[in-house]
């Protein structure tokens, strides 16, 4: 790569650089030679605010740890004691607990971006595959992360959720005590969880981003029309005549949405930290206790459409077996989705009325699953006297099984309507809206 | 499609849903009545840190709070250490409970939990209700039970500002002469507990009688027997102050995170300013 670019630096020390490493290349090939298409609209902010939450988490987790202790006697106490007698430590802190949900948030924005122009669609179904590896590593990272201040909806969400394994058949019961290392939530799990938490998945989840960065640039970025830039380059330079240089362009435009983003996440961090309970609980505030269990125990807002398809999902001989696989289910399909979609044109801009009716369908229902997830499965009361042959009277359980079909219908009867589906024709050029 | 659309379409389809969600749910329902202190206010403050000192470190600590800390309040350490130390003698130590936690646990059934974080984990209006919820029951080993707190191992500690207080228990149901249906029952305890000047929780209870259902809705009152120290308005403040410095106590870098915070925006306004301007100024080569 270096030999093939003349060296874009007059400064001895970086031309000697150069002459060893391909930093020009590098430099040229994914931002100032990297084209994007002219016509990114809001929704292409979330990208490189998913790098910088990443950045964040990274920094502020590094002086999280100078001062956190992984040990059952001390967690609760060390986290109090970052708060209050570490210079700035509660900053650090409310960063790293804030940027949790905030990646949560910025991801969630990205996928449903990917849906909406169909960015996962040929040349680009590795990218999207990188894509889905980074957000159940993300899921991993933030579970173990959760356990570490050692309060009560740490300690009972944990158990909650590794108990989930425990209902597989026949190895459930050994393999829930092979991932906590104890017959329940203890130290030799708040050890090895934290070091998952702080070294093993960061690992991974840098190389992931490696990997999907790499393979953006290797394909191209998509746009809000969902029309391939490279099939128009200009005949001398081999420039898409609809691309522009990544920088100076989206730099300059990434910038605004990245100050956008801090003027946000700046509110959260300093005036509302707890984020009415949804980023910090209430109860974890209290120390760990195995001897108490809270009353409602309920996963972290982000986990929570899956957590509603779990419990929606009836028991089968007992088992709650059918609802693990439901919610395995529910999170690994997003992988089949280049192959579920057979759709003429990619941006839904150019999908005709059954495209978007699912996809307005699927979002409603990931909205309302992930809200039930967080409230008792009471919270809609009982059905009346006349339901006599169901299993549960449970309004909200009804209509989370509703829900979950409705999840489902998304994708399995993809392959159907998106073929059936009547589509505009689309621009040969990209359109600036 | 056009965004606009889209979001009609998630809209309507929301609120088709919600109606299902006007459901209430069963159990006491708890009305918190009581006045509330400023953060801001130190004086209030450091009247909350004498009452803390006085009355609850006996039994509770704070062991994630230095005494030292309490400079904040605007006290100078010699202040800190004549009026408000008694469990210690060095200035950076924290706030350790004088009683024996072992002791404790047999004394009381569970060991008194330590408050650094309280006001976190229970709401400050919770904590309020709870401390004005204290009346004598003789049934109870302490002879105290608690409104908020049903059958709680905690006595009532500040008696003697307080007074002893008894409970006021009304029962609507029908009863052929004044309440004649099961909605005027709801209806005239709903007017008891809404119009309560004081705290007061609402109960409604199902009982299944010779296969039919009785319907008893329950309001819980507090009088006043034997007044305290404090009349009822002052300990109504004394309350407040005392849950305005636990709530300083659960995090007393709230002040300084605002004043960061504010500052922090108008940076970031400034920033903000400057970007889109560098974007348009990029951008007008774009086409």
């Amino acid at each position: 790569m270096a030999s093939n670019h003349a060296s874009m630096f007059t400064n001895p020390v970086l031309k000697w650089v150069d002459e060893r490493f391909p930093m020009t290349g590098m430099i040229k090939e994914h931002l100032t030679e990297y084209y994007a298409p002219k016509n990114f609209n809001f929704w292409y902010y979330f990208g490189s605010l998913a790098l910088l939450v990443l950045v964040l988490q990274i920094v502020t987790g590094i002086f999280l740890t100078m001062n956190y202790k992984p040990d059952a006697a001390y967690a609760f106490g060390s986290v109090e004691y970052i708060m209050r007698d570490v210079d700035y430590g509660w900053l650090i802190r409310y960063m790293h607990s804030t940027g949790a949900s905030a990646f949560f948030i910025v991801v969630y924005l990205h996928m449903c971006r990917g849906l909406m122009y169909g960015s996962y669609r040929k040349p680009r179904e590795l990218l999207w595959i990188f894509g889905m590896l980074i957000y159940l590593c993300l899921m991993a990272e933030a579970f173990f992360g959760y356990l570490l201040p050692w309060g009560q909806m740490s300690f009972w969400g944990a158990q909650v959720i590794v108990n989930i394994f425990s209902a597989i058949p026949f190895v459930g019961p050994d393999l829930a005590v092979w991932i906590r290392g104890d017959y329940s939530i203890g130290d030799a799990t708040l050890n090895r969880f934290f070091a998952f938490h702080v070294i093993a998945l960061p690992l991974v989840l840098i190389g992931l981003v490696a990997a999907h960065i790499l393979a953006l640039h290797e394909v191209g970025s998509n746009n809000p029309d969902g029309i391939e830039i490279k099939k128009n380059k200009d005949p001398k330079t081999g420039i898409p005549l609809d691309g522009i240089a990544f920088h100076p362009y989206y730099t300059v435009k990434d910038i605004v949405g990245v100050v956008v983003f801090l003027m946000i996440f700046t509110i959260i961090v300093f005036f509302l930290p707890d984020m009415g309970g949804y980023f910090l609980e209430a109860n974890n505030f209290i120390p760990a206790d195995p001897l108490k269990t809270p009353e409602h125990i309920a996963p972290v807002w982000y986990f929570t459409p899956y957590y509603s398809i779990l419990r929606a999902i009836p028991p089968l001989f007992g088992s709650q077996f059918p609802g693990v696989i439901g919610m395995g289910m529910a999170t690994m399909i997003f992988f089949a989705l280049p192959w579920l979609d057979r759709g003429a044109v990619k941006s839904i801009r150019y999908r005709g009325t059954l495209y978007k009716s699912f996809f307005a369908m699927f979002i409603v229902c990931f909205i309302v699953l992930g809200y039930l997830g967080v409230k008792p499965t009471s919270v809609w009361g009982q059905l009346g006297d006349w339901a006599t042959f169901v299993d549960t009277k449970e309004r909200a359980t009804w209509v989370a099984r509703f829900l979950t079909i409705g999840y489902f219908a998304f994708f399995f009867l993809m392959p159907w309507y998106t073929k059936a589906d009547k589509t505009k024709p689309e621009p040969a050029r990209v359109t600036m809206h | 499609m056009k965004l606009k659309t889209l979001l009609s379409i998630l809209v309507l389809s929301v609120t088709a849903i919600i109606p299902v969600a006007a459901f209430a749910n069963e159990g006491p329902e708890i009305r918190y009545v009581g006045v509330t202190a400023d953060r801001t206010d130190s004086a209030s403050l450091q009247r909350g840190a004498r009452l803390f000192v006085n009355y609850c470190l006996g039994c509770h600590s704070a062991q994630y709070m230095r005494y030292n800390r309490l400079t904040d309040l605007h006290l100078t350490e010699d202040q800190i250490k004549q009026n408000l130390m008694f469990t210690t003698d060095k200035i950076g130590d924290v706030m350790k409970a004088a009683i024996n936690p072992k002791d404790a646990k047999e004394w009381f059934g569970a060991a008194p939990p330590d408050l650094s974080v309280m006001a976190r984990s229970y709401s400050t209006e919770k904590l309020g209700a709870y401390l004005r919820g204290f009346y004598q029951d003789d049934k109870r080993d302490t002879g105290w039970n608690n409104l908020v707190s049903p059958n709680i191992g905690m006595p009532h500690v500040l008696q003697e500002l307080s007074g002893v207080n008894k409970l006021v228990e009304t029962h609507y149901k029908i009863d052929g002469n004044e309440i004649k249906t099961e909605h005027e029952a709801e209806a005239k305890a709903q007017a008891q507990f809404i119009a309560s000047p004081t705290m007061a929780s609402f109960e409604h209870h199902a009982d299944k009688k010779d296969g039919k259902v009785e319907n008893t809705y329950i309001v819980r009152t507090l009088v006043n027997a034997v007044p305290g120290k404090m009349s009822a308005a002052d300990y109504d403040i004394a309350v407040a102050d005392l849950v305005n410095f636990m709530d300083y106590v659960a995090e007393p870098n709230k002040a300084k995170r605002i004043q960061i915070g504010i500052m922090m925006l108008f940076l970031l306004s400034f920033l903000l300013g400057a970007a889109i301007w560098m974007k348009k100024e990029f951008w007008k080569d774009v086409h």
